[in-house]
């Protein structure tokens, strides 16, 4: 999965938090087992980038060439590191 | 006799699975740009490239074989050879995404676990190709050592190769290594080694299981209708055991794993070109549509907007054609009275089957446009999108957003839309929406609302339809909040629990495919017409002879061919009515006749009563041409021949039930006639006053509502009753069909019982407040 060509920042923040706009690739999946379990089996893995396109009480997220909606308490249980001035995401 | 091959087509949800299938078998399954299309597996015929004969099945979309929700169950159950209806495929078809392929690959790599020959279609090059990526399959198939073929399903490119590749008769194993990670493997070989041996399950078919036991926390839903061995579950037990101690998260391992293997096998088979400079790419294209499509507000707007445009274009196209068909029936009625002699015979053809059934088609023009509009929305991807902006709203009932995909398919019919709840992973999420979904106004209450709708707004102008449109979104939107209301109830008493974390895949936006479209609109127009032949049909028959027999030689009032009492005046031609004066009489327009001819049974219209001074009420009817001068026609008395019939003594026995609502009984006999299904409300009213009015000239339905009135002369349609008819049929439990879909869909009886109990009760509770709080208000 896309990961490597972009510069992290060492910010680290939930889904939830990361601003309109910004990608940030995924370092760490909380919750119940299951959960964690359909997130990574959907794509969203830990190294992904994850662009969040919109959204407050739900989410809107580009994740390569799909566009995921998540609650905004699924979107709490990820936790991104928010990439900065690089392009959104790499095929 | 050798059996004929059986190949299955698996895939991640909304990747062209369906598609391919009508391409290949030649079938019409229903197909649309949102997951969860498929939910049950679907057979049919293909044939290789050179004539072979197979049976090639299509099934659920999944992400993975660990399955979460009902439908991937299907999926993963074919696969593994459990199903007693289904045999083992002797190949699989997998279908990917192109756009997506690392995704799309993981639940390929689960399935060449299997040890079954595999043929790869990636699916969808064109929008791959529009999205920068350039897929190489020569690449893939040297990796994998299968069959590789890229494909555009929709538009029939690659079909050959994939038949070329179905004809191969020894077809590859995939020579594709992925070496299980260190930590899991001892316990892959130790359960793969008890399930072969202590559950007898094939070596290869072990291995994979051996997986999904460790890739899903939930070994009882991963056994399925195999429960395991006490051998294999105590060893699952102690390396679960184990690896918590050590704080190992083994399925994550597994998951990541996977990933990795799959990102080695794609590296190099896809390449990103640079988007050229002033080209809009498919993600911004998108970006640009949800900006508006899934705001918070707009999104919204547009969903009005969308309702609005649906509801006018019933309202302003589809009189001319119903105009058309009403007339087509009145002209048959005609034909059979003037050809055949008097008698039952003719009377069941006129008044059960052309007033009956007849009756319920003429709403086919509504229905093919409702149903031109659900396909435009579900070709174009906006039926997730709405899932989306409702997702904030569902989230306050307790469910989520991913429950109103199926609650949004039982706009159309409640029945595929509780078998689309399988795709929800929560169970008591499933079951609540399961609940509610008959809430959602299918196409069956089309035509009562509009039927009622005529009744309260006559008039044919612009205006009249944005009012008629009004009324229309209003009782979708009633049948909604109370949907939500009755989720939010039940998530706080009867299956307590919080709601199930959202994430959905949203479909790429795609010009809708008019050719599909159309076609889809015409066969469920086919499907309605063919309902109103067989069912309502039937019923309306077995109506009729309830509603005609037994015989009364003497009905009481007026024997037969006796002239009405009092001052009736007949009216000229069906037209408008205005019941109800302060004078205590009735002026009345329409085509009561006067008297009746010799041998006719007199019409119940024509039984005048001294009438009572009744409260003012208007009734108008929409084709008035004019008006004339009567004693109210009466409702037929209890004692009447209608009254009398087994269908009257049951609208009667119901009536002290109904009569706090403003129902007399001959609503009574079209409530109890439509707990088989919503429309034969119609139908039965249709019968009901056909008989009613034997002797006079065939009318449209809403002209004897306009005419229809209590035994005292009041008129029984008022604006006030046609609203709690309206109310009464957005709420209540009327369709047999549905309760035996959610008996089946919840394997109790205790579900349906309850499902009818709480919607009629809701039904009837609400009329009550809505009908006495009316009459309070003087209305």
């Amino acid at each position: 999965m896309p990961a490597n060509a972009f510069s992290a920042a060492a910010h680290r923040m939930t889904l939830t938090d990361l601003p309109i706009g910004a990608a940030g690739r995924v370092c760490e999946l909380s919750g119940h087992a299951e959960f964690c379990q359909r997130l990574r089996e959907m794509g969203v893995c830990e190294s992904v980038v994850i662009e969040k396109i919109s959204g407050r009480g739900t989410l809107l997220c580009q994740l390569c060439n799909a566009r995921i909606a998540l609650s905004d308490r699924a979107a709490r249980h990820i936790v991104v590191e928010i990439m900065q001035g690089e392009k959104r995401w790499k095929g | 006799m050798t059996r004929q091959p059986v190949f299955a087509l698996v895939g991640n949800p909304n990747c062209g699975k369906s598609t391919l299938f009508n391409a290949l078998t030649g079938l019409k399954q229903k197909i649309g740009n949102y997951p969860g299309v498929t939910i049950e597996k679907k057979s049919g015929t293909a044939y290789t490239q050179h004539g072979r004969p197979l049976t090639l099945i299509d099934l659920p979309g999944a992400y993975s074989l660990a399955a979460r929700s009902p439908d991937e169950a299907i999926t993963r159950d074919v696969l593994l050879g459990r199903r007693a209806d289904t045999p083992l495929p002797d190949r699989v078809l997998c279908i990917v995404d192109a756009a997506n392929l690392e995704r799309n690959l993981y639940l390929v790599h689960q399935v060449l676990d299997l040890g079954r020959p595999v043929i790869l279609v990636l699916n969808m090059m064109d929008l791959a190709a529009q999205a920068g990526l350039e897929v190489r399959a020569d690449r893939l198939e040297k990796e994998l050592g299968i069959p590789v073929i890229p494909c555009e399903a929709v538009n029939g490119r690659g079909l050959v190769e994939i038949k070329l590749a179905l004809s191969r008769p020894e077809p590859a194993l995939s020579r594709h290594a992925w070496d299980v990670p260190a930590a899991v493997a001892p316990a892959v070989a130790e359960l793969q080694s008890s399930l072969t041996d202590a559950d007898a399950k094939p070596p290869l078919i072990a291995r994979a299981e051996a997986l999904l036991l460790l890739t899903d926390p939930n070994a009882v839903r991963v056994a399925g209708s195999t429960p395991l061995s006490d051998r294999t579950a105590a060893i699952l037990s102690t390396w679960k055991q184990r690896w918590e101690t050590e704080g190992t998260d083994w399925s994550g391992i597994l998951v990541n794993s996977r990933y990795d293997a799959i990102a080695r096998l794609v590296e190099g088979a896809v390449i990103r070109r640079k988007q050229r400079p002033g080209t809009v790419s498919i993600q911004q294209r998108s970006d640009r549509i949800d900006a508006v499509l899934t705001h918070p507000v707009l999104g919204w707007l547009a969903l009005g907007a969308i309702m609005t445009a649906l509801f006018l274009s019933i309202f302003l196209f589809a009189g001319y054609p119903m105009g058309l068909i009403e007339n087509l029936m009145d002209a048959a009625a005609q034909a059979v009275r003037s050809r055949m002699a008097e008698g039952d015979l003719r009377d069941l053809i006129t008044d059960g089957v052309i007033a009956g059934a007849g009756s319920v088609v003429v709403f086919l023009p509504q229905i093919l446009i409702l149903f031109f509009f659900i396909g435009l929305l579900e070709s174009t991807g906006y039926m997730a999108r709405v899932a989306f902006i409702m997702d904030r709203l569902m989230a306050r009932a307790g469910l989520n957003g991913k429950a109103f995909i199926p609650l949004l398919g039982s706009y159309a019919c409640a029945i595929p839309g509780i078998m689309a709840a399988r795709t929800m992973e929560n169970a008591k999420d499933r079951l609540v929406t399961i609940l509610i979904a008959p809430l959602m106004s299918c196409s069956a209450r089309l035509p009562v609302y509009l039927l009622m709708i005529a009744m309260l707004v006559p008039g044919a102008t612009f205006n009249d339809a944005l009012l008629k449109v009004g009324i229309m979104t209003g009782l979708y939107v009633l049948g909604a909040a109370g949907a939500f209301g009755f989720a939010w109830l039940f998530k706080r008493t009867l299956v307590k629990g919080e709601p199930s974390l959202m994430i959905m895949e949203l479909p790429p936006y795609r010009l809708p495919r008019l050719g599909e479209v159309v076609r889809q609109m015409l066969e469920r127009g086919w499907m309605f017409l063919r309902r109103a032949g067989t069912t309502i049909m039937g019923i309306s028959i077995v109506l009729w002879f309830l509603a005609a027999y037994p015989k009364t030689n003497d009905s009481g009032i007026g024997g037969e061919g006796e002239a009405a009492a009092g001052t009736a005046v007949a009216g000229t031609t069906a037209g408008t009515a205005v019941v109800g004066t302060a004078a205590g009489t009735a002026v009345v327009a329409g085509t009561a006749a006067a008297t009746a001819a010799p041998g006719v049974p007199i019409s119940p219209i024509t039984l005048i009563a001294p009438i009572t001074p009744i409260p003012p009420a208007t009734s108008t009817a929409t084709s008035a041409t004019t008006s004339a001068t009567s004693a109210a026609p009466e409702a037929p008395p209890p004692h009447s021949a209608i009254g009398q019939s087994f269908a009257g003594m049951a609208g009667r026995a119901i009536e002290p039930v109904i009569k706090p609502l403003g129902f007399d009984w001959r609503i009574g006999i079209g409530i109890i006639g439509s707990l088989a299904a919503r429309e034969v409300f119609i139908s039965t009213m249709g019968t009901v006053f056909s008989i009613e009015n034997a002797d006079e000239e065939p009318e449209p339905l809403r002209e004897a509502f306009a005419r229809a009135s209590w035994p005292d002369g009041r008129p029984l349609f008022t604006p006030l009753v046609c609203v709690t008819l309206l109310v009464f049929y957005v709420f209540a439990m009327q369709c047999l069909a549905t309760l035996a879909v959610v008996r089946r869909e919840t394997n109790s009886l205790r579900w349906p019982a309850f499902q009818l109990a709480y919607m009629t009760g809701a039904a009837w509770l609400v009329c009550l407040v809505i009908y006495q709080g009316g009459r309070l208000l003087g209305l």
